[in-house]
């Protein structure tokens, strides 16, 4: 923060090589592991998983870390603002994100959903490689999760085709390929997806079955 | 014009949260997103970095990021206020009973209260008492209620709670008391774990609570949604509309909880402890069009309180400052 007031003697950043705490604060379990072994990368870094929880600030504070890596969309993000902000009981004030003059990277940063909290005097070359690896972690976990979702969608899909088909066959006495080649063809003419009209037939199927 | 407006889940974001649903903002031809923010610090990130055309917002967090001093540093205009009070301070029933106050009146409650943190102090567990953001009117009405009695934040240990997690907070002893906005206070009476010792109206009546902050950059463009705000809060404030209020408010992609409960603030009628009577508190929140013109002399408060919380130096505040309020801006609409 470049305007405010001196803070109080902070600790010593470390220096390259030295070690360095890094705390993961995340609601998701899966989320936080997969940052958790990417930051492992970082030299000299020793990295706590964090629950989101209510006891967070007595373990934040037993643990003192250098950096707090923290969702964005936790709650508990205003309460790290007070523990590490400007009061002046605090003894390791910390700044938000990395250098403030590094637009593009907080801008990565919040896109990806990430806000890290820094002991004040870590110097940017310590810093950077820790933002940039949340980010590709955290994109990387949104991916895998869209990703899944469409892959479960798309079996669920897959299912009720199977169904559709099926009740066709039986109530028709048609082959498995005639009876895709009608639910295709009612589709193009509806210009409807395949799995609408067979989630309509499944429906239908249920109602009157 | 298409806007997004954060806010975070609360009873005095009822004049914004009406403003888009009961149709005034789109009588004005605005399209706009509410979205709801999880933490105020998400919700200055994303209006500072420009994820928000405008949100409602803490007097003190949009002075803050105003000023730099909080997060990505943004120029705000604030050119309405949302509300007027609506916090409590609320102690666990432990430290109620500890406090012994001789009577429920704000100096008695005050001196008790400094007493108990000054003997808490002494024995080495001082009290731990929350507010919602280092930068709010809550941490300031601590400070003023503790000094009003003779403390001070520096004999307790002032933490946040997320205001959704402040009633088990209380009810695990993770903290002795909390200064929250409604309907928050109203909870936690209800679920047996809290007495309201103080009204932030009579701590520090009418100071600066949420304002509706915008990026500078607005300014040309704010008057349509003024106007729509100021038929929101002649809305909000027609004590007729007070239950359909307190119903929007109360569900699910608002504040999910009992109407009731909101009711209970909207209207100025409180129940103070577990099981007591019903206390009619005019002040404790009011919603009006009145209350939507922010007043100029509240920045100096502000530059006062955070001066005094040690959040900026003495004579530090720089002259930007009274650049935020903006009630022109609302005049002009």
């Amino acid at each position: 923060m470049p305007d405010r007031a001196p803070p109080v003697p902070a600790h010593p950043a470390p220096s390259p090589g030295e070690s360095l705490v890094i705390a993961v604060v995340d609601p998701s379990r899966a989320r936080a592991a997969i940052l958790e072994e990417g930051l492992r990368a970082v030299e000299g870094a020793r990295v706590v998983v964090i629950p989101d929880t209510a006891d967070l600030l007595d373990r934040l504070s037993a643990l003192s870390p250098d950096v707090v890596v923290i969702h964005l969309e936790s709650p508990s993000r205003d309460l790290l603002e007070q523990m590490f902000g400007v009061s002046r009981l605090v003894e390791r004030p910390v700044a938000m994100f990395v250098d403030r003059s590094d637009a593009p990277m907080m801008q990565a940063a919040v896109d990806a959903g990430i806000s890290a909290y820094i002991v004040d005097g870590l110097r940017a070359e310590r810093i950077k490689p820790i933002i940039e690896i949340a980010i590709l972690r955290f994109n990387a976990f949104a991916r895998l999760q869209r990703e899944l979702s469409e892959a479960r969608s798309e079996l669920a899909d897959r299912k009720l085709i199977e169904r559709a088909k099926g009740i066709l066959m039986s109530a028709k006495g048609l082959t498995e390929d005639e009876a895709y080649k009608q639910l295709r063809r009612k589709a193009m003419n509806e210009k409807r997806k395949i799995v609408d009209i067979a989630r309509a037939i499944v429906t239908a199927a249920d109602l009157l079955g | 014009m298409r806007l997004q407006l954060g806010y975070v889940p609360l009873t005095d974001a009822a004049v914004l949260i009406a403003a888009v649903e009961r149709g005034f903002t789109a009588a004005e031809g605005l399209e706009v997103d509410l979205v709801a923010e999880p933490s105020w610090a998400t919700l200055r990130d994303h209006l500072a970095l420009g994820l928000l055309d405008g949100a409602h917002m803490l007097a003190p967090l949009a002075l803050a990021c105003h000023l730099g001093l909080s997060g990505p540093q943004a120029r705000l205009i604030a050119p309405a206020a949302l509300a007027r009070n609506g916090n409590a301070v609320t102690l666990s029933l432990p430290l109620w009973q500890a406090l012994d106050a001789a009577s429920d009146a704000l100096p008695e409650v005050a001196r008790a209260l400094a007493r108990v943190a000054e003997a808490r102090l002494a024995e080495g567990r001082p009290l731990t008492l929350a507010t919602v953001h280092p930068y709010s009117s809550h941490t300031y009405q601590w400070r003023r209620l503790l000094a009003l009695g003779g403390s001070s934040l520096s004999a307790v240990r002032l933490v946040v709670v997320p205001p959704p997690r402040t009633v088990a907070a209380l009810e695990r002893g993770q903290i002795d008391g909390v200064c929250v906005g409604a309907p928050w206070s109203t909870v936690a009476v209800e679920a047996g774990v809290g007495r309201i010792a103080a009204l932030g109206s009579a701590i520090a009546p009418d100071c600066p609570e949420k304002v509706l902050a915008l990026p500078a950059e607005m300014e040309d463009r704010a008057a349509p949604l003024l106007r729509a705000l100021r038929r929101a809060a002649r809305w909000c404030g027609d004590a007729e509309n007070r239950e359909d209020l307190a119903a929007l408010l109360g569900s699910p992609r608002h504040l999910g909880l009992d109407p009731a409960l909101i009711l209970r603030g909207l209207a100025g009628s409180l129940r103070l402890a577990p099981g007591g009577p019903l206390v009619e508190a005019d002040d404790y929140l009011v919603l009006g069009e009145r209350e939507l013109t922010p007043d100029p002399a509240g920045i100096a408060w502000l530059v006062d309180e955070m001066t005094a919380a040690g959040q900026i130096e003495e004579g530090a505040a720089p002259a930007q400052a009274v650049g935020l309020y903006r009630p022109d801006l609302l005049a002009a609409a």
